[in-house]
């Protein structure tokens, strides 16, 4: 459809002409982090942000999200699907392919209206990354450096200016009435492409092996010692998962008021690291040891998403890594477990 | 269904939790519909000895506390902790790593010997308990929730999460990036990590999760610049009795 140009100065009038329109959200400095919230001032967003404390997916996916509400004579069931059209602003582009994953898993199997309610009513802008946002960053090796086509609206730095690819007609209707943006020029097409081209050097690959070995190296690490080392390093605190922009896992619960008359279901973000996660019925817990549910993790990511869905299931965001306390990095992870694939293989042969 | 009876009893603690179940009142008046209360302290001064739910607040501290512990285990169908003294032995247990003869001393200069004290511990120490309601205070919102599953027949139950799930939940800068060190990781959620939402670093008050690993943790408040004995003081708080029975269990603590 087409670049446009946006200067930078129009950036406020911008937010400002969405806002009569749109709960807009985007990055703001919290704590000497960034966090997505709603956008109040303008004056807050900061678009050049290097990474948020949790991913957009909580417009998609609420961390607590009432089902539906409930009263138990005559068992009535009123669903509570809240439509709020939200504009997303400054989505990184490995947090888009992980929207790419979350939308194939809640459109697929059992459609979950939740989730689609709030995707249709969400208007993605994202923004090119220019330069690595973090130390632990790896999108580069997962191959999520740039967008993928579920944008509305994608930005690129250009200085001065914004370059706008309009990727769907939701994002043409951002700029509707919004007079600040024109037609970019052979210039303008010229120095976006020195930009993009400049990038990739600014990047390394981080992964000692292609990324389209990692089911593999997993699947060769089932029975890996390095499991049991990671277990006893980790706390179990969940915050890798609660980061995770492609973690979609929910408990669900239902709670009734004093009156024991109505009740609402409410889902809440789970976690696989936590004790409880596999513990069914009958009190057996598959998943027991902090070993076995690190393994599952890095599996999942890394193993069983890419032989469901085509979409390994880690983005390289790096956001687990910035939050684990005792440094669990799939980074550090993956390459371990190849180094020590390749170490094993020639024993195994022996044998 | 006839509206079940409640009484609330207090041992070695500062009644902060019985006063956060009356603040509970203001936004929950409903809850004196859905139950009868025969003997509260800290709201009426009416005292009915035939109850069905017994909430205890306060650790067992004194020779003396263990009749009163037994006779409310006899009298209540269920009998509920209520806070961090009746569930850990609170605060007061700090001093169970303690010469008694110094505590005693300390807190009673030269009336020491009147006081009978003992090491302070946990009400489940000295009779069977059916749930626990933890916190220093208590959470009154945690509160109202127990009250509606007793009334629908279960007993309060409470996720074995770590405070993190509950900070990460509300998309709370960690602590721990802010300079401060936190004991969310091992401890029990449910508070809604209300100490790191306001920033400050949590300091163990519901207690431990049932698999705490511990060394890792002091291995990361060592990362952040704590020494050995403050570390040890942070743990002490809230923790020594649960990291003793630990100890005792020949597990880390
Ligand atoms: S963040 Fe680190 S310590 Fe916490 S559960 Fe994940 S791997 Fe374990
Ligand atoms: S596993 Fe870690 S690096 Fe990968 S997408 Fe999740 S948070 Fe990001
Ligand atoms: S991980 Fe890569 S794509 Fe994601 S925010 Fe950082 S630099 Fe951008
Ligand atoms: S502040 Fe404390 S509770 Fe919150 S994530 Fe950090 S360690 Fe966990
Ligand atoms: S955050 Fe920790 S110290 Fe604060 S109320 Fe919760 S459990 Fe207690």
């Amino acid at each position: 459809m087409g670049f446009k140009i946006m200067p930078k100065s129009a950036l406020v009038d911008w937010v400002n002409h969405l806002r009569a329109g749109y709960r807009v959200v985007g990055p703001q400095p919290r704590h000497g982090q960034y966090v997505f919230a709603e956008i109040n001032d303008p004056a807050d967003l900061a678009l050049d942000y290097p990474t948020s404390v949790l991913p957009p997916k909580q417009y998609l996916l609420p961390p607590r999200e009432v089902l539906f509400n409930f009263q138990n004579s005559g068992m009535r069931i009123e669903a509570n699907i809240k439509v709020e059209p939200t504009v997303i602003l400054g989505v990184h582009t490995c947090d888009m392919h992980a929207i790419r994953l979350l939308d194939h898993v809640h459109n697929n199997g059992y459609a979950d209206q939740h989730y689609q309610t709030h995707r249709a009513n969400t208007y993605l802008v994202s923004i090119e990354c220019l330069k690595p946002c973090m130390e632990h960053s790896f999108c580069k090796s997962m191959g999520t450096l740039t967008v993928p086509e579920e944008f509305d609206l994608h930005l690129t730095d250009l200085g001065t200016a914004y370059t706008v690819d309009i990727g769907s007609e939701k994002g043409e209707k951002l700029l509707e009435g919004f007079d600040q943006v024109w037609e970019a020029s052979d210039d303008d097409y010229q120095l976006l492409s020195r930009v993009l081209t400049e990038k990739w050097p600014r990047f390394s690959y981080r992964l000692d092996f292609d990324v389209t070995e990692l089911p593999d190296i997993l699947n060769l690490s089932q029975k890996s010692g390095y499991w049991n080392e990671l277990g006893d390093r980790c706390l179990a605190c969940g915050m890798c998962t609660k980061v995770c922009p492609t973690c979609y896992c929910f408990d669900v619960s239902d709670n009734v008021d004093l009156t024991l008359k109505n009740g609402q279901r409410v889902r809440t973000w789970d976690s696989c690291q936590v004790e409880e996660f596999a513990l069914v019925a009958g009190g057996h817990n598959f998943r027991s040891k902090r070993a076995l549910r690190q393994r599952h993790r890095f599996l999942r990511k890394g193993k069983y998403q890419y032989e469901a869905f085509g979409m390994v299931g880690c983005v390289g965001c790096g956001r687990c890594a910035q939050a684990c306390l005792v440094h669990i990095t799939p980074v550090e992870t993956f390459n371990e477990l190849y180094r020590r694939s390749q170490r094993t293989e020639p024993a195994e042969v022996k044998a | 269904m006839a509206k079940p009876k409640i009484a609330f009893f207090e041992f070695t603690s500062c009644e902060g939790c019985q006063l956060t179940v009356v603040d509970s009142l203001q936004d929950h008046p409903e809850l004196l519909d859905a139950v009868d209360i025969v003997q509260f302290r800290e709201a009426m001064s009416e005292k009915g000895e035939d109850y069905q739910i017994a909430f205890i607040e306060g650790s067992c501290s004194r020779p003396g506390d263990e009749a009163k512990l037994m006779e409310i285990r006899e009298k209540a169908d269920l009998v509920i902790a209520l806070g961090a003294c009746a569930h850990l032995g609170g605060v007061n247990a700090i001093r169970n790593r303690m010469p008694l003869e110094d505590v005693r001393k300390y807190v009673y200069g030269d009336k020491a010997e009147w006081y009978a004290t003992y090491p302070a511990r946990p009400i489940s120490a000295v009779i069977p308990i059916d749930a626990v309601i933890p916190g220093c205070p208590i959470d009154r919102n945690e509160f109202i929730r127990a009250v509606t599953y007793l009334l629908q027949g279960r007993l309060p139950y409470i996720p074995d999460n770590p405070v993190c799930i509950d900070c990460k939940l509300k998309g709370n800068v960690c602590v721990y990036q802010r300079g401060m060190t936190c004991l969310g990781p091992i401890t029990l959620a449910g508070c809604d990590a209300i100490c790191p939402t306001y920033g400050e670093g949590c300091d163990g008050c519901r207690g431990l999760i049932s698999a705490p690993n511990i060394p890792a943790l002091r291995t990361v408040l060592a990362e952040h610049g704590m020494n050995e004995t403050d570390i040890e003081a942070k743990m002490t708080v809230f923790l020594t009795y649960q990291r003793m029975e630990l100890e005792a269990a020949g597990h880390d603590s």
